[in-house]
């Protein structure tokens, strides 16, 4: 997977080294900003009230 | 020279042992090591999801935190004139310092979208909260115990006779703790009774109870703490804490 990402990515090494860390970032920042507020409270780590649910 | 020769011979007859090879399992072989890709990959994302909710949801609640708390203060410096609480930015602070960190804004309503700004609300359901002015009744409130401000995360450190207190436009409230509970199931409501008989009271008085999870970075069980109110003093025009705080 990772190999053939690398692979179909266009330049030479820097630049494809240069890419993959854009992508990782674009991917981490989707993650903190949408995907785990999203996951989060389907979790059972941060429910801090007593309720009758 | 030799030495050359003979390394391009070696390297030369491994590749020609090792093409065949990998036409013949390369499917298997190439499922495989998706495989194990996609695993490596599932742990960086748990591990991300790690550092979001212990460092980064602090990060964003405290910001948000101080951002609402300034408004508050802003608020309550610009009118001198008449006593009564603002309840729709926050009612006040919440000092504990046995907790050791620092003021906690309180805002009514514990809803997990407000609670997520690091603050700690007060209860309007299933138990309606009495406030410190009222003259009796029980003052609960909520906060995360991890991530989110982790404004409650020492409630363990509070013992009896520790000092809790408020502080609102006019007055500081002073409470000291005389029971906690460790543990005990989310569905425990009565504790934010207004008088709560599991803490051993019987009559009616001005009591303050905080609710968080239990144990750390789970959220099995409910962390309990009762005070009770033990004076009330008038906010001076500096603003001098309450003996407790210094």
């Amino acid at each position: 997977m990772y190999g053939w990402i690398w692979r179909h990515l266009p330049g030479n090494t820097w630049a494809r080294a240069l890419i993959s860390l854009v992508l990782v970032l674009a991917v981490v920042y989707v993650l903190f900003q949408y995907v785990f507020p999203w996951a989060e409270p389907l979790l059972p780590f941060n429910d801090v009230t007593v309720d009758n649910q | 020279m030799a030495a050359t020769t003979d390394h391009e011979e070696h390297t030369g007859a491994r590749a020609s042992s090792r093409a065949p090879r990998r036409r013949g399992g390369g499917r298997i072989a190439a499922a495989v090591s998706f495989f194990g890709e996609l695993l490596i990959t599932a742990g960086l994302i748990l591990g991300l999801f790690v550092a979001y909710s212990l460092w980064w949801t602090n990060v964003v609640a405290d910001r948000e935190a101080d951002k609402q708390g300034d408004k508050v203060r802003d608020h309550w410096a610009e009118d001198r004139g008449p006593v009564g609480l603002d309840t729709k930015d926050g009612i006040g602070f919440l000092h504990v310092p046995a907790m050791k960190n620092g003021e906690v804004l309180v805002k009514k309503g514990t809803s997990t979208k407000s609670l997520n700004d690091g603050i700690a609300g007060y209860y309007t359901d299933p138990v309606k909260s009495a406030l410190p002015q009222d003259k009796k009744g029980n003052f609960s409130l909520a906060a995360h115990r991890d991530g989110h401000g982790a404004q409650f995360h020492n409630i363990d450190k509070l013992k009896k006779g520790d000092a809790i207190v408020f502080e609102t436009k006019d007055n500081w409230y002073v409470y000291k703790v005389y029971a906690t509970l460790p543990e005990t199931s989310k569905f425990n409501v009565k504790v934010l009774a207004p008088i709560p008989k599991e803490s051993g009271k019987k009559k009616a008085g001005r009591y303050i109870t905080l609710t968080t999870c239990t144990p750390v970075f789970t959220s099995r069980y409910r962390y309990v703490v009762w005070g009770e109110l033990e004076r009330v003093e008038k906010v001076n025009d500096e603003r001098t804490p309450p003996p407790e705080l210094r």
